[in-house]
Parts: structure tokens; sequence; C-alpha cells
């Protein structure tokens, strides 16, 4: 699986910068939607599939918070150190790291707040940890626990790293990994904001 | 947020409706949606103006600012789970 998702990452650069079958990819790109809600209705049955679920995730009550926090905290205090090892101030650092690997509006988001330079580095580095995300899911269940891997896919855990979830943990991680990617991703916009404003 | 009720919606069908006999087929769709979605990433980068101009010029930045705060929650979330959850949802009391 690892293999065959590398392989369509690096042919999908090597088309759109040829420009190869343009009108083809234009077709695709632009119903990335509809073959997104496809694989979340799928998934949505693997998860229907497995008995005894909902029983399961009560035994967690507020402790199912516990990953989003960690998430965020650690977002948080990285964006830190890294406002500490590069020229960006603190508040765009920290900005950046909030991000949670929502690469689409971090990028627009801080290329209007903050300039084309943080803006790119915004989109580049949430883009790193989409892709990091997909790669390293196999590893992190294995040398962790499948929590971790919620963790490193940050917002995307509610939508484009969730196939890897589902192929490499369980059913409760994956329900976890939706309430996860759901707090994240509504906690990103203003993350950025308050970010950029008080540091 | 349609995802979500979409994805509620194929765990009623799931629960109620679909045959387990069809499990692995409805792995296998999902294998296929993933691998087009990442090849449509990809597309997406390699259309991005000046894409590997950006990269070369602001890749150690950019790598900085997607490793640190991934691996500290990565880390973080792992500490926490490993001491108040265990693998099966058993919360610790």
């Amino acid at each position: 699986m690892v293999i065959l998702a590398l392989l369509a990452l690096f042919s999908g650069i090597a088309c759109g910068l040829s420009g190869a079958g343009a009108s083809v990819l234009s077709f695709l790109t632009s119903h990335v939607d509809v073959i997104l809600c496809l694989l979340m209705f799928l998934v949505g049955i693997s998860v229907g599939l497995h008995r005894g679920l909902l029983t399961n995730l009560r035994k967690y009550h507020i402790r199912i918070f516990i990953i989003p926090a960690g998430v965020v905290a650690g977002s948080l205090a990285g964006g830190m150190l890294c406002g500490l090892v590069t020229p960006f101030s603190m508040g765009e650092s920290t900005a950046v790291a909030c991000g949670l690997g929502w690469y689409s509006l971090t990028g627009v988001t801080l290329g209007n707040l903050a300039g084309a330079q943080i803006g790119s580095i915004a989109f580049l580095s949430n883009l790193m940890r989409e892709i990091f995300s997909f790669f390293c899911i196999p590893i992190l269940s294995r040398r962790l626990n499948s929590y971790s891997c919620i963790a490193s896919a940050g917002a995307t855990s509610e939508d484009t790293t969730l196939p890897m979830m589902i192929k490499y943990t369980d059913e409760e991680t994956v329900v976890l990994s939706v309430i996860n990617g759901v707090i994240c991703s509504a906690l990103v916009p203003v993350l950025i904001s308050v970010c950029y404003q008080i540091f | 947020m349609y995802l979500i009720p979409v994805m509620c919606l194929g765990i009623l069908i799931g629960r109620w409706i679909f045959p387990e006999k069809y499990k692995k087929l409805n792995e296998r769709l999902q294998t296929v949606c993933t691998i087009i979605l990442i090849f449509c990433m990809g597309v997406t980068l390699g259309s991005r103006d000046n894409f590997l101009g950006e990269l070369k010029a602001l890749g150690i930045q950019s790598f900085l600012f997607f490793l640190i705060p991934t691996a500290l929650s990565v880390i973080l979330v792992f500490a926490a789970t490993r001491r108040l959850m265990d693998r099966r949802g058993e919360v610790k009391e």
C-alpha cells in the first residue's frame, strides 16, 4: 500500500508538472470531493460492520479529548521551538504549526495575513505533515500505538488519512480519528488568527 | 463538514444492510479511492506555479515547521494515551 501510494504521489506530481492529459487530470482533480465522499461512505460501512463499537467508545468518556488536546499542545510547542531556530516571529511560527496539516487553508490564510513567503512555508510544511502521516501510519501503529497515528495526521485525520488508519489500526481508532479531525479542523482557523495576533 | 453525514450514512448501511461477505470488496474499493486521491494530490502539487522552485527555496524551513510540531504532537499523545488509555479503549482508573 505504501509503495502504491508513493507511486501515485510521484506519478501525480510528474503529470502535473508535464501537463500531460490535462483534460483528464483537470476532470479528476475537480471531482476530488466526489472521490473523498465515496471513500468516507465506504469507511463508514467498515465502521458499521464492526459490532460493539459504540459500547467501547463510551468507555473513553471525557478522555476522548486527550488526543486533540495533545495534538494542539504538541503543535503549538513545536511552533514555538521553530520560532527560536528560524528567522520568523513567534506569532508566524506558531500560526504555521497550528495548521495541523490543513495545508490549503493555512497556506492561503497566512499568505494573506503575513505575506507570500510564510504562506508558502505554511502550505509546504502542512502538506509535508499530511504526506508524512500517510506513509508513517504503518510504522507509528506498530512501534508506538494507534493513537499516535491520529496525532501525526492532525486535522487531516477525519478525511484524507482515514483510509490508512482503517488499514493499519482498527475501527475504534477510526472513529476516534474522525472525532479528533472534526475538533482540530474547527480549531485551526481560530488558532491561526489567535497565535498570529497574540505571540 | 458534509463528509461526516456521508460517513454516518455508511455506518448505518454497514450496521443494518451491508452483507458481511462483501467486506473485502469494500476494503479494496477504499484502497482504489485512496490511491486516486493521492494521485490527485500529486497532480495539484505538480500543477502549482513554481512548485519545484518553492520547494528548493523554502524546503528546509518548511521541513522544520513540519517535523518539530508533528514529532512533539506524536510524543505528547503517545505519552498521554499510554498513561490514561490502553489499546482497547479501557480507560485506566
